[in-house]
């Protein structure tokens, strides 16, 4: 059975590019413009995946109250911001609201499907709940633990809360430790389209505050100056 | 804009207040005209005072002849003495200040001969007596008649004591002679400074009649430095109508002979007569006396010019006796306001003395007689004309008015009546006037001075206070930093007003510039869904048609896509910028480590681009953000490159500068054009691009300004002064890890 995604856009060029990308990908796709119409269609067809924009017609925030009421409906439900703001408060806000992702336009559209992709994947490995232990799937670097199947990274034992595009940061430095990844690299793991060098130091910047959360001396994404990162072992 | 030199406001509030100097010219104009008009009121009272007393006085010849007997028109002859009218009583003690200015009328004597008697043959034995000099005064005053005697005498002889004789000594010889017509002679003699004792003496002068001392007279004694004074006292009822009186001072100057030396007669001298005295008529005293005046002389003369009567003085009252200096009590606050008073009254005082003339306290008009002044105005009075004039007094100190009206009686000259005043009175009246007009506008002027003075200081305080806030709203980058100023905003006045609306003036201008920042970011955000439509677009038009998913053009549409989102992210950049960088914390990093990890870093990833790193001093450390740092870099460099000429190095400079690091990013190739360097750093200016393909927004620098004034740090640019490349000298405060001692 084809997995349901919902698409909340009030641009109708965008919302039906979107529609028609997807459906060809192999997804059922349910198209809202508003705020009010996606809330009442979601809560009587739940989706599977919602991609929302933030604003929605008149409403500058309405993509987050929608997330908000969805969030209510349905705690795990994954949801990806897709929108042209840009500003960290955005960001943060989103993320915050327990989105899984927050994607900036103009968005390239096979990123997208592997993005969906990726969450249907963890979806399905929650699913399958965090008991089941396969080993040929996980990544341990000293205190480092990468599961790829669920797409959670442990440090120490405990798990932090990633974004899919943390998480592949962190999986492609960590994966090849001492070796530098390139901002170019960077750009091309988190699958958007234009990424600055900015946007890559944003991330990074995020990613150790939520490692510095379990462990204040952590100290393993070193920046090169200029180029970009890597990961280190040891000292 | 070429600004005129002017004066400040305040120069300008304290020019417009010395205008206020008129008042006092216009009250010193007003004051002379003043004096001018109360001048002539002045001769006409006194015009009319004078025909007042004369109308009394018309045809009334009696006055003129009343107990007096002479006739009138007979000259005055040599053994008359005229007995000058009083002021007041005199005290017998020697003080002549009581004598008035009639004192001043005194004669003077002179001993004629030496007495040649069988007693005192050897006349060369005893000093010479041209020393002797008798300063004489006949006056009289309600029932006495006075006498003073100002005696200049090198060797003043005392009666001794236990010596019975009454001529061994200084003494002064009187000859009256009583109403029945009989002659009496009185020694006067002292013993010592003091009453003298007065005996009724026989003929010949040698022996009193009787021992006893006469108490109707009085006389009294004192020492002075050139001789003694007498003043006698004679009871007027010992004086007839007719009354005779011959005076004489005796002089001894031998302490050891005690001989007689000489008689000095203050009498006109006559053999067979003695003088008669010469009173006013008390008829005319009494008339006048209820016409007295404290500042007016009246006089009555006859047709020889005799004064029949004086009443009155012409000198004014004493002039306000000047404030004695305030002596501290208990209040100081009382003794302040003393002290400013008194010395401000001597200021004023001495700037009256430059404006008016002052009226002479006391001056001196001692005319000793009618005809001694001379004047046309008697003669004419006396030919029977009504005339007045003004005369300086006699010591020219002050002006006299004079008026003079004749008597009439019949058709003949009676006499004229005379009357004076000074102009002291005027002139007082006048600088009093003048003096409280000064002071109060002085007062007035020197407060208002000070008023227009602390008023100006504050406008100009306000001014200048509006005028810094104003100055400091917007920065050196033409940022507002304030948009409301504090200065004087909340007042009712102009510049209240010029604030408040500077500060409307600030708010707007921070909303348009606002505006015109978030502007890239509107646009970037309006432009990304339509991009996002044709992005969208191209991909599904490629999976829904493969064939046109290997065109070129397909290829290039995307190409063209990507390039306006670079152009976007570009935009957005410095927004974005500055709220991340609120959020970053800062970190103490040493920028020589930095910036040579950054050299490494970028030659492994552009092994074409040759760099050159100058160390002039290490560490350096800064507190900041290394990933801000590192996008400064990258943005110089970048801009470096893009103006390198080929094949030349990119060169670091690295030093300190007191208490900042500097970067200095130096590339050769083409220059910064004139105006440029402040520009540059300005969002959207761009210098053009070398390569087509690669958008130049001007953001960069503007990026790398933003990063600079955030970390409390600058960025400049400059030609290099080999004109050949272009030098950018970015700076940061230098990690001071105690900001107490900074």
């Amino acid at each position: 059975m084809a997995r349901k995604v919902a698409i909340v856009e009030d641009d109708f060029d965008q919302r039906e590019n979107y529609a028609d990308a997807l459906s060809q990908s192999g997804y059922e796709v349910a198209t809202y413009s508003n705020r009010q119409d996606a809330l009442i269609g979601m809560q009587k067809d739940m989706p599977d995946l919602a991609i929302l924009d933030i604003m929605l017609e008149h409403e500058m925030d309405g993509g987050f109250d929608l997330c908000r009421d969805l969030r209510a409906l349905s705690p795990t439900l994954p949801i990806i911001f897709l929108t042209a703001r840009d500003t960290d408060i955005d960001r943060v806000s989103g993320l915050r609201l327990d989105a899984w992702d927050y994607l900036t336009k103009p968005l390239n559209m096979q990123f997208l499907s592997v993005r969906i992709n990726s969450l249907f994947r963890i979806v399905d490995s929650l699913a399958k709940g965090s008991s089941v232990e396969n080993d040929s799937d996980v990544l341990v670097i000293d205190a480092l633990t990468i599961d790829e199947d669920s797409m959670s990274i442990k440090w120490q034992g405990q798990e932090l809360s990633l974004t899919l595009t943390e998480f592949w940061l962190i999986e492609s430095m960590a994966r090849h430790p001492g070796h530098v990844k390139t901002y170019e690299n960077m750009m091309q793991i988190t699958r958007q389209s234009y990424v600055e060098r900015n946007t890559i130091n944003g991330y990074i910047r995020r990613i150790r505050n939520k490692f510095k959360e379990i462990d204040p001396e952590f100290k393993n994404i070193q920046t090169v100056f200029g180029v970009g990162y890597k990961w280190n072992t040891g000292e | 804009m070429k600004i005129r030199p002017n004066f400040s406001i305040r120069t300008k509030l304290l020019l417009v207040a010395l205008l206020l100097l008129v008042i006092p010219y216009m009250s010193y104009i007003y004051v002379r005209d003043m004096k001018s008009f109360l001048l002539s009121g002045q001769e006409d009272a006194l015009s009319l005072t004078s025909r007042a007393i004369a109308t009394v006085l018309h045809d009334r010849p009696e006055f003129f002849t009343d107990n007096v007997d002479i006739d009138i028109n007979r000259p005055l002859v040599d053994n008359e003495i005229y007995a000058y009218p009083l002021p007041n009583y005199i005290n017998l003690n020697g003080d002549l200040s009581d004598w008035g200015e009639q004192a001043k009328q005194a004669k003077s004597y002179f001993p004629k001969t030496t007495l040649d008697t069988p007693e005192s043959p050897t006349l060369s034995a005893i000093p010479d007596d041209q020393d002797l000099e008798i300063k004489h005064l006949l006056g009289y005053h309600g029932r006495f008649i006075y006498a003073l005697f100002e005696v200049r005498d090198r060797f003043v002889i005392f009666r001794q004591t236990g010596f019975l004789r009454v001529n061994a000594a200084d003494h002064i010889r009187v000859t009256l002679q009583d109403p029945a017509g009989q002659e009496k002679r009185y020694t006067l003699i002292a013993s010592e400074p003091g009453r003298m004792s007065i005996y009724l003496m026989d003929s010949d002068w040698q022996y009193p009649i009787t021992g006893e001392a006469n108490n109707d007279l009085a006389a009294e004694l004192s020492l002075t430095d050139q001789g003694y004074n007498v003043e006698l006292r004679i009871p007027r009822f010992r004086l007839s109508s007719d009354t005779r009186i011959q005076m004489t001072v005796a002089n001894v100057d031998d302490p050891v002979s005690l001989k007689l030396n000489s008689l000095v007669s203050t009498t006109p001298e006559s053999d067979e007569d003695l003088s008669r005295v010469l009173v006013q008529a008390p008829e005319i005293s009494k008339i006048l006396a209820g016409l007295k005046r404290s500042d007016t002389r009246m006089w009555v003369i006859d047709k020889q010019k005799r004064p029949r009567a004086v009443v009155g003085n012409i000198i004014t009252e004493a002039y306000v006796s000047p404030r004695d200096k305030p002596k501290p009590n208990d209040s100081y606050l009382d003794y302040a306001v003393d002290i400013v008073g008194y010395y401000y009254n001597i200021v004023l005082g001495k700037v009256f003395s430059y404006i008016v003339d002052r009226p002479v306290d006391a001056f001196n008009d001692y005319a000793s007689s009618a005809e001694e002044r001379n004047d046309q105005i008697i003669e004419q009075a006396l030919a029977g004309k009504v005339s007045s004039d003004r005369r300086p007094s006699l010591d020219n100190q002050a002006m006299i008015l004079m008026s003079a009206h004749p008597i009439f009686s019949g058709d003949e000259t009676l006499g004229a009546v005379i009357v004076e005043q000074s102009t002291n009175q005027v002139l007082q009246r006048q600088q009093s006037v003048l003096e409280n007009v000064i002071s109060v506008t002085l007062l007035v002027l020197l407060t208002v001075v000070g008023a227009i003075l602390l008023f100006a200081s504050r406008l100009t305080l306000r001014i200048r206070r509006l005028r810094n806030a104003t100055d400091n709203a917007i920065d050196r980058d033409g940022r507002i930093i304030n948009q409301r100023l504090s200065a004087d905003a909340k007042s009712g006045d102009e510049i209240g007003d010029l604030s408040r609306s500077v500060s409307d003036m600030l708010g707007r201008l921070s909303q348009y510039t606002k505006y015109l920042r978030g502007l890239p970011d509107t646009l970037a955000h309006e432009v990304s869904n339509p991009l996002n439509v044709v992005n969208s677009s191209l991909h599904n038009l490629s999976q829904e048609h493969p064939a046109v998913a290997d065109s070129k053009y397909l290829d290039r549409a995307t190409n063209g896509v990507n390039r306006i989102g670079a152009i976007l992210r570009n935009l957005t950049e410095a927004a974005n910028l500055e709220q991340a960088m609120q959020s970053e914390t800062r970190e103490v990093f040493d920028l020589v480590d930095l910036i040579e990890n950054y050299v490494d870093g970028y030659s492994i990833s552009n092994p074409d681009q040759k760099f050159e790193v100058i160390i002039h001093s290490r560490p350096l450390n800064v507190e900041a953000a290394p990933d801000y740092i590192a996008q400064v870099l990258d943005k110089l460099v970048d801009n470096a490159i893009d103006f390198a000429a080929p094949g030349t190095a990119i060169v670091f400079k690295v030093q300190r500068l007191d208490k900042f690091a500097q970067i200095d990013v130096i590339n050769r190739g083409s220059i910064l054009p004139e105006g440029m360097s402040e520009r540059i750093f300005e969002p959207l200016v761009s210098l053009g691009r070398k390569d087509a393909q690669k958008s130049r927004l001007g953001m960069g620098l503007y990026v790398v300004k933003l990063i600079a004034s955030f970390h409390g740090g600058d960025v400049v640019a400059r030609n290099l002064s080999s004109a050949d490349g272009v030098i950018f000298s970015f700076s940061l405060p230098l990690y001071n890890p105690d900001p107490m001692n900074f």
